[in-house]
């Protein structure tokens, strides 16, 4: 791998401090190439996630590990306008995109 | 980013929340990783502009009581390069997306403290995050807070 981001895991760290989230249902708003989505998913999160660059969701979905497929969605889509019914979601979460 | 946030809401069930995880309001330091020492090489010169609007967004939907903040904490994120190739194209993609001026002379510095030690160093680029945690304003009198539902369980020590 050329860059680990985050090796020492704080992020992950100040996740779990966020809420348990275990079945939560969650959208990633500004997911990119995924990596933050991966991330919610292994602690157990039901992921929609959404990014207006197609072709980085493309690579997300190339990306997603197989056992995690089941909690994962991806969409291309903007903050602004997100096409999503009313009160469907635990948790939101901007991922580098305000 | 004030509409972004207003979507937000409306999707957001009763009492959730909304994680706002972005760069905190301060420069990338970029230093060299050998033998499990750090030694910095210099910092970047980008532009705070639009976390500076996004700030101000966040304080909009505050004071417009959207949003309740639960806390705020911050923290170290490493991105470390294997390679200087690795590391060149990180900054290009910064400059590109309007964050950077050019950064040739960083570039040549890590050039420098890496060369012929490529297998020893690693490049690390090191920024401090910020992760806000909001919760829904406006509901039905009565339910129950985000922290009873678990959310937001600890405040850190840097909550604001």
């Amino acid at each position: 791998m050329r860059v680990r981001i985050d090796p020492k895991q704080n992020e992950v760290r100040a996740l779990k401090w966020v809420t348990d989230w275990r079945l939560k249902r969650v959208l990633d708003v500004g997911c990119g190439d995924g990596r933050l989505t991966v991330r919610l998913a292994r602690l157990g999160a039901l992921v929609h996630a959404i990014d207006p660059d197609g072709k980085l969701i493309r690579k997300a979905r190339e990306s997603l590990p197989k056992h995690l497929a089941s909690r994962v969605r991806y969409g291309v889509g903007k903050a602004e306008d997100l096409r999503l019914p009313d009160e469907s979601f635990d948790v939101v979460v901007f991922s580098w995109t305000l | 980013m004030v509409h972004a946030l207003s979507e937000a809401r409306r999707v957001l069930k009763p009492n959730s929340i909304l994680v706002d995880l972005r760069p905190a309001i301060e420069h990338h330091h970029v230093g060299i990783l050998r033998a499990g020492r750090y030694r910095e090489l210099g910092t970047t010169r980008e532009r705070f502009d639009p976390d500076r609007a996004a700030n101000r967004a966040v304080a909009h939907v505050l004071g417009k009581r959207l949003f309740r903040q639960e806390w705020r904490t911050q923290f170290e994120c490493d991105w470390v390069f294997a390679t200087l190739g690795a590391f060149r194209e990180w900054i290009s993609e910064f400059i590109q997306s309007g964050g950077l001026s050019s950064h040739d002379w960083l570039v040549r510095r890590a050039d420098n403290a890496t060369r012929g030690r490529r297998g020893e160093s690693k490049i690390v680029a090191r920024a401090a995050l910020v992760m806000r945690v909001l919760s829904k304003e406006g509901t039905c009198h009565g339910e129950r807070t985000a922290n009873q539902r678990g959310h937001a369980r600890r405040p850190t020590t840097r909550c604001s």
